[in-house]
């Protein structure tokens, strides 16, 4: 949206491909080959939990689930620059 | 909070704002001009106006328009449906905030004889849907209506007030450009819209960066749209309310479809930066909290139908005090004393 169209395409396209690896980090627990791929409903849950009465959402309290999902969705964009485009 | 609450008061404080001899001498000056003492303290500036326009005109001239036009077509479509519903046809009708004029698609000749199409973004209205009502596009921005009073029959406004920043003066405006016996239908957007969405940020944002900014624009409630339309000197009022829950693959998805719509944000207070880390776990949020049975998420979008009559003689009024002839404590035998009307007659 800003001057540079480039620019602007290049990111949106980066961003456009995070659905996918999003998925792949599973947000519902799925019969895949390999053990629960459900990080990214892990982190969900644990922020649902301190939502709860009683609970407090500080900064950084489900810092673990976070980077297990963070580092689930960057395998997955590797996977993906290296197979396809 | 305490901010907004001192600027209702200070706003009641003129003597009953609503009389009417007084604001005709005064609107006789200029169209649209508000009476002095009332202009400063409502002049709220919530929203980029400029970057609002800066953002429909990019929608508008986006490759695929029609692909993010679900929403507004099938409000448009309802809007359209209302004003079927109305006994009446209008010779001269108003859109305001048209886009790209999804309530006159639906409309016929009979109807309404002609179609004004306001918007403040030209590049939707160089791209205005098919109708068969002769149009004419103004480019014009919802609070500074360029029309004389007493001027359309009919003023419709679909999803395009939750952007205005003075409201009651958008309201006031439209109220002026109405003939008497003129009628006021309108779409906005109500408090529950797209909560999943901003819950799902406010947490995602608190977790990842200790606090949380505003992302989703704020809305009017209800109770606030009934005594605002009273206030602009509506009569016979009706505020009706609609939910529209759209299902998407997931939050990013849910994101392009609103900045394709053209509803990105524009509130001066946004911030000008969404960190990756954060959309990552807002989406997570979003997923887990919100999911349906098959894996996609809803978002809600609650849309509020009002609809007001501007005063004229012929409109029903309450009867006079004292001038009932039956007693309510008679209701029981209110069949037979209606065939002794009747008889009588």
């Amino acid at each position: 949206m800003s001057g540079n169209a480039a620019v602007w395409g290049r990111v949106r396209s980066r961003l456009r491909a995070f659905p996918e690896r999003l998925s792949a980090c599973g947000a519902e627990v799925r019969s895949t080959g390999r053990g629960s791929a459900c990080e990214a409903a892990a982190y969900g849950r644990c922020v649902q939990a301190s939502t709860a009465p009683g609970g407090r959402l500080r900064k950084d309290l489900c810092a673990q689930e976070f980077e297990a999902l963070r580092s689930c969705f960057l395998a997955a964009a590797k996977k993906t620059q290296k197979g396809g485009h | 909070m305490l901010r907004l609450t001192r600027v209702w008061l200070l706003w009641r404080r003129p003597p009953a704002a609503g009389v009417p001899a007084k604001n005709l001498g005064l609107r006789k000056v200029a169209s649209g001009v508000s009476p002095p003492g009332s202009a400063s303290p409502r002049a709220l500036n919530i929203f980029d106006r400029d970057l609002k326009r800066k953002q429909k005109n990019w929608a508008a001239r986006q490759p695929e328009p029609r692909k993010f036009d679900y929403l507004k077509e099938e409000v448009g479509s309802r809007i359209a449906d209302r004003v079927y519903d109305i006994a009446r046809d209008f010779p001269l009708a108003l859109d305001l905030g048209c886009g790209r004029g999804y309530i006159a698609q639906h409309l016929n000749k009979e109807t309404v004889g002609k179609f004004f199409q306001a918007d403040i973004a030209e590049n939707a209205l160089k791209n205005t849907l098919e109708t068969e009502i002769p149009t004419v596009s103004v480019l014009a921005d919802e609070e500074f209506l360029p029309f004389r009073e007493n001027t359309f029959d009919l003023v419709v406004s679909s999803l395009s007030l939750h952007w205005v920043n003075d409201l009651p003066r958008a309201l006031e405006q439209i109220h002026y450009v109405l003939k008497p016996d003129g009628v006021f239908l309108g779409a906005m957007f109500g408090g529950d819209t797209l909560y999943e969405l901003r819950c799902s940020l406010q947490l995602a944002e608190t977790e990842r960066e200790g606090g949380f900014s505003p992302h989703v624009s704020p809305f009017t409630a209800v109770n606030d749209l009934g005594h605002l339309l009273g206030r602009a000197g509506f009569n016979t009022l009706t505020v009706d309310t609609d939910e529209i829950q759209v299902n998407y693959p997931g939050m990013f998805e849910l994101m392009e479809d609103l900045q394709g719509m053209g509803e990105s944000n524009c509130a001066w207070n946004r911030k000008a930066l969404l960190h990756r880390n954060t959309m990552l776990a807002a989406a997570a949020v979003y997923g887990e909290m919100y999911r349906n049975e098959d894996g996609s998420v809803p978002a809600t979008y609650q849309i509020y139908y009002m609809i007001g009559w501007k005063y004229h003689d012929s409109q029903a009024r309450p009867a006079e005090r004292g001038s009932a002839t039956v007693s309510f404590g008679e209701l029981g035998k209110i069949n037979s004393l209606m065939s002794q009307e009747k008889k009588s007659q």
